[in-house]
């Protein structure tokens, strides 16, 4: 079963899932003028888990929010597989992000008022769509929450509650899930449990994931981890550790 | 602290405005309520200080009989000769070697038709049309020649106002036609001779005026020989009392008595101001109810932004401030909201009184152009009324904000979810059964109408006392078609509704009120209706019915016309019913008066005890079972009557069954003993059957043809008669819903700031919800649908008290002849379509701003 699914919902050919070409992010004007993005080209591959790191302030926030359509790049493009977000009107840009892409914030991800199994299908449930009743179970499976499912956000922890949010992300098969900071809130062992989550859904399910961390530990849990600074991809390390992360990183701390 | 709390309101502009807006509202609706009423009392007391300033002393008829609903008391006329006999008295002055006394009869229905032969003007509607009789010293009268006139000299000459000599295009020298609806004469030609201006307007208070002679106003009236009132002007050195004095001796009759100028001024003034505190009343307690709806508004904004402020709150003791210092603040905050907003209220509702002022002028109500009269009065009551409201309603709020505690800054902010606890169940549930037991006591034990106030106030606050506690189920299963059918938005909206029972109670709360009375309004209207309808199926049966065009008992047309129905060769039965004010026990009530031997034609009396009616003797009454059993009187006994004519004897003759509860009278005579008690005879109904043989079409023909003469008669079939006598209170019903549609107004406001404010609070909720591919029209109608949930909330709560409010009053008065209980289900889901259409409509713009609202910075506010 693990093995037919994600030969569905991944594009066979080995294009990227989501590209920047030349895209520069631009705050202010003049003397004040802040350039969180500056001409940056990156691809992220389908079926693969990305980690993008960088101190404070490097630009990698801006880029996952341009990557997913919530901001826009002043100037250059965003791709995400074939379709030219970066052009898309806002109400287009509502349906790709209903229809492809999956997100995961720091915190704050559920809605207090649906229990978890609505919070979970919330996407399908705004495209007027129900979901696949065997890819839900498989779902449910893999985030170990089939006894949780009518309970509210406010009764779980924190680790069940972003378990909920990856969950969700998943429920559209998006061809993208970006993952803000998901692990900034929990304590190690709860991100461990979010972040191991992560990884099978990519191993086992064959989803593409984008995650902005600065933590060494949850990058190491990623395929590839590319390095930002001052708006430039500075780096980028395959099969990442955490010591060879943390290492990495303290070139560019100063 | 006192900066931080105008930082605060300065922040929040928008909000306070809102919340203000509802306290605007009222206090307008207050201060322009009472600067009309000041401004029309102004006018009137100036304009009889100015109608009776030459006159020193008045005599009339000291017979006067109480009108049952406290209108104009009836009084006989007095005999012309008076008028030589007062002259004569020492001390009255002379004009041009005649004594200043004159004698004047009570202003009369005398209706101008224009050139095109329409009428000008409507007795019963609008500004009245009267007759006047030339008074010809000018100390005596208000009315003033304008040059190139002169005074009527011949009986078929008049002076008019110059009010209708502009209106009606006449000038002087016109031929004039004028309608009568009373005495022999219904339509005579004038010769216009002058035209009069009144003191220094063009009119009686948009009245139209035509001054006859008195030979002439004598015959109209049928009053020939006669005065109603004879005014007189004391020598200059005799005093007002001296004058008056003589008078009385001179004329030694008791039966004559003898006033002061003082006296009849204060009299007139009084009057009208007894009819301008049912005026005033009725747009207060409007006033009242817009207020008491805002105050819901205004206990509810400041509810959440102390929810909301809560971490603020708490930071600022963990800072130090005392408990004592935040309470301060928020009351601080409201006093500058309450003072702010009664400052506008009042400046808004000076403006309103002048729009009504209009608005009255339109309907012919033309007041003189004086200024509007705003006492210091109106000021201090507007600003304390709203200023107080604004107080009482933000000190619950503030004390829940005074007991935050200070740790609270470092938690999140945890909305309040919480519903029902068991001292909520109980006290909204004894504060709502004291009401309802008020409510009762106040409208069956007759105690008084505001016994029945406070216990409708007191129903309002317990049921919005016990609001949170059934705010989260019936929400629920308000908005259970809404998820059913309407996917996540539904859902969404569903459980937003019941996310913060609290809040949504007391939001649907101040709907409940303005929907409460609406349902209160329009069962009664209705049972009134259907009462009115059920009595006339029941006790009503003719051919025909002519009524007068107001069809109650003050308008009505000459009992010439009865006898020409009575004579046409299509018509067999008939009879004339009359109606007039005489008092028994010393109360007024009204008696009636139909030709027995055909009435029972016409009209079922129901089971008759004692002689039958149609053996009514002249100096016999029949009474209804109710009065009877009230005061005990039998067939037989000998009651004692006042009529306009004097004291009557009259015995009991028979008992009926049906009085006043079926929508008949109590008191009926016949035609015979009317016409000696009353002067004037005007019918306000001729009943008649057709011949047998005669088509309907052929008889209403022949009717309509003898009643054409008459403008004020009607002529109707039984089915045109209900339908008009039932739709007699539609304008009256119609004038309460637009003062109600105010309070519903103001519950809508009260949505569109809870919306608002629950927004501010969910900025990062949406933010995530629009990430995920929530659509704007999605979330949009999210809004709307929950604004639709907190208004139905509000309206079935609303419906539930109106109607039993409906029922309570109707069953009270079963005895004025309200018989029926109607609750028109039709009607009632208008209301219900009507609260859900105010609800989108005025989740617009929550629903606009939370839709414009960055994606972005919305998922990341704080």
């Amino acid at each position: 079963m693990s093995a037919a699914t994600p030969a569905a919902s991944a594009p066979l050919t080995k294009t990227a899932a989501a590209r920047a070409i030349e895209a520069s992010k631009i705050y202010g004007q003049g003397e004040a003028e802040v350039r969180a993005l500056d001409a940056i080209t990156v691809e992220f591959e389908a079926s693969r888990f990305t980690a993008i790191m960088g101190p404070s302030g490097s630009g990698k926030s801006t880029l996952l929010h341009c990557l997913a359509g919530l901001d826009r790049v002043t100037s250059g493009q965003i791709f995400l597989g074939d379709v030219e977000i970066s052009a898309a009107s806002e109400k287009q840009l509502t349906l790709i992000r209903r229809d492809r892409i999956g997100f995961v914030f720091q915190a704050f991800n559920l809605i207090p008022t649906l229990n978890a199994e609505e919070n979970m299908t919330l996407p399908l449930a705004l495209a007027g769509r129900k979901p696949d009743p065997a890819w839900f179970q498989q779902i449910v499976g893999t985030v170990g929450l089939a006894d949780r499912l009518k309970h509210r956000p406010s009764e779980l922890s924190g680790g069940q509650q972003q378990r909920v949010a990856v969950a969700r992300a998943l429920i559209s098969r998006p061809d993208l899930i970006f993952a803000d900071e998901p692990t900034g809130n929990l304590d190690s062992r709860s991100s461990g449990e979010v972040l191991s989550f992560m990884r099978d859904a990519v191993d086992h399910l064959g989803q593409t994931i984008v995650m902005v961390t600065h933590d060494p530990t949850a990058a190491s849990h990623a395929d590839r981890v590319v390095f930002l600074a001052d708006g430039k991809i500075v780096d980028e390390m395959s099969s990442p550790t955490a010591d060879g992360v943390l290492d990495r990183m303290k070139h560019f701390g100063e | 602290m006192l900066r931080v709390t105008f930082k605060g309101l300065f922040a929040h502009k928008a909000r306070f405005f809102l919340t203000g807006l509802a306290v605007i509202i009222g206090i307008a609706f207050l201060a322009g309520s009472l600067v009309l009423t000041d401004t029309i009392k102004q006018t009137f007391d100036d304009l009889f200080s100015t109608v009776y300033k030459g006159t020193d002393v008045a005599v009339r008829s000291r017979n006067a009989i109480k009108q049952p609903f406290g209108g104009a008391d009836l009084r006989p006329s007095v005999p012309a000769s008076l008028v030589e006999k007062i002259g004569n008295v020492d001390g009255v002055d002379q004009e041009g070697g005649k004594p200043v006394a004159f004698g004047q009869l009570t202003e009369f229905s005398a209706q101008f038709v224009n050139k095109n032969g329409k009428s000008i003007g409507h007795p019963g509607r609008g500004a009245p049309t009267l007759g006047f009789i030339w008074n010809p010293f000018p100390r005596l009268s208000p009315w003033r020649l304008q040059p190139g006139g002169h005074p009527p000299e011949a009986n078929n000459q008049i002076v008019v106002d110059a009010g209708v000599a502009n209106t009606g295009n006449f000038k002087i020298g016109d031929r004039v036609s004028l309608t009568f609806n009373s005495g022999p004469v219904t339509r005579a030609t004038y010769k216009i001779v002058g035209i009069a201006k009144f003191g220094t307007a063009d009119s009686p208070g948009g009245a139209t005026a035509a001054i006859f002679t008195q030979a002439e106003a004598q015959r109209l009236n049928q009053k020939e020989g006669r005065f109603d009132i004879i005014t007189v002007a004391a020598k200059p050195g005799v005093s007002q009392e001296q004058l008056a004095r003589r008078v009385r001796t001179a004329l030694g009759n008791p039966a004559f008595q003898v006033i002061t100028g003082a006296q009849l001024t204060k009299e007139t003034q009084n009057q009208i101001e007894r009819g301008l505190s049912f005026f005033n009343t009725f747009l207060l307690v409007f006033a009242g109810v817009a207020l008491f709806v805002g105050s819901f508004i205004i206990f509810n904004t400041f509810s959440i932004i102390v929810a909301q402020r809560g971490r603020e709150l708490a930071l600022m003791r963990a800072i130090g401030a005392s408990s004592r210092q935040v309470l301060g603040s928020v009351i601080l905050e409201s006093l500058v909201v309450g003072l702010l907003a009664s400052a506008v209220g009042l400046g808004v509702g000076v403006v309103l009184a002048l729009g009504l002022k209009a608005l009255l002028a339109g309907f012919g109500v033309k007041l003189p152009a004086a200024s509007l009269v705003i006492r210091g009065r109106t000021v201090v009551v507007a600003m304390i009324v709203g200023t107080v409201v604004t107080l009482v309603a933000a000190v619950f709020p503030a004390r829940r904000a005074a007991r935050m505690p200070p740790i609270a800054a470092l938690r999140a902010v945890a909305s309040d979810t919480s519903g029902g606890s068991v001292i909520r169940i109980v006290i909204g549930s004894f504060v709502t059964l004291l009401g309802v037991a008020l409510l009762l006591t106040g409208l069956f034990a007759s105690a008084g109408i505001a016994l029945v106030g406070v216990g409708a106030v007191l129903v309002f606050l317990g049921v919005a006392f016990l609001g949170p506690v059934i705010a989260r189920p019936v929400s629920r299963i308000i908005g259970w078609p809404l998820s059913r059918y309407r996917g996540v938005s539904g859902n969404l909206a569903r459980a937003n509704a019941a996310r913060n029972p609290k809040r949504t109670a007391s939001t649907a709360a101040a709907l409940m009120i303005g929907v409460a009375l609406v349902a209160l309004i329009t069962v009664l209207a209705s049972s009134t209706r259907e009462s009115i309808g059920a009595a006339i199926d029941k006790s009503f049966r003719a051919d025909f019915i002519v009524s007068g065009q107001s069809g109650g008992p003050d308008q009505g047309f000459s009992p010439a016309l009865g006898k020409k129905i009575a004579a046409l060769p299509q018509v067999g039965a008939t009879t004339a019913l009359r109606a007039s004010q005489f008092e028994i026990k010393g109360s007024g009530q009204l008696l009636f008066a139909a030709d027995p031997k055909a009435v029972l034609k016409f009209i079922d009396f129901g089971a008759v005890k004692g002689h039958p009616i149609r053996e009514l003797g002249p100096h016999q009454i029949a009474i209804s079972k109710d009065v009877a059993n009230s005061h005990n009187w039998k067939v037989g006994t000998v009651l004692d009557a006042r009529v306009q004519t004097g004291r009557e004897k009259l015995q009991v003759g028979s008992i009926f069954e049906r009085g006043t509860q079926q929508g008949l009278g109590d008191y009926f005579v016949s035609l015979d003993a009317f016409e000696r008690f009353y002067e004037n005879q005007i019918d306000f109904n001729v009943f008649a059957n057709l011949k047998p043989g005669v088509s309907a079409e052929e008889g209403r023909r022949a009717i309509a043809r003898v009643a054409d003469a008459y403008p004020s008669a009607k002529v109707q079939d039984i089915a045109q008669y209900k339908v008009s006598q039932e739709s007699q209170i539609d304008t009256f019903v119609n004038l309460i819903y637009v003062m109600l549609a105010l309070a519903i107004l103001i519950a809508g406001i009260g949505i569109a700031n809870t919306l608002a404010l629950s927004i501010v609070e969910r900025t990062r909720e949406i933010g995530l919800l629009r990430a995920v591919g929530m659509s704007r029209p999605q979330l949009k109608s999210t809004i709307r649908w929950e604004a639709v949930i907190v208004a139905l909330l509000g309206t079935l709560l609303g419906l539930v008290i109106g109607l039993f409010f409906g029922w309570a009053v109707v069953k009270s008065l079963s005895s004025q002849g309200v018989s029926e209980f109607a609750a028109p289900g039709g009607q009632l889901f208008v209301i219900v379509l009507i609260a859900a259409l105010l609800a989108i409509l005025f989740a617009y713009f929550p629903a606009r701003r939370a839709a414009k609202l960055d994606v972005l910075s919305a998922i990341s506010t704080e």
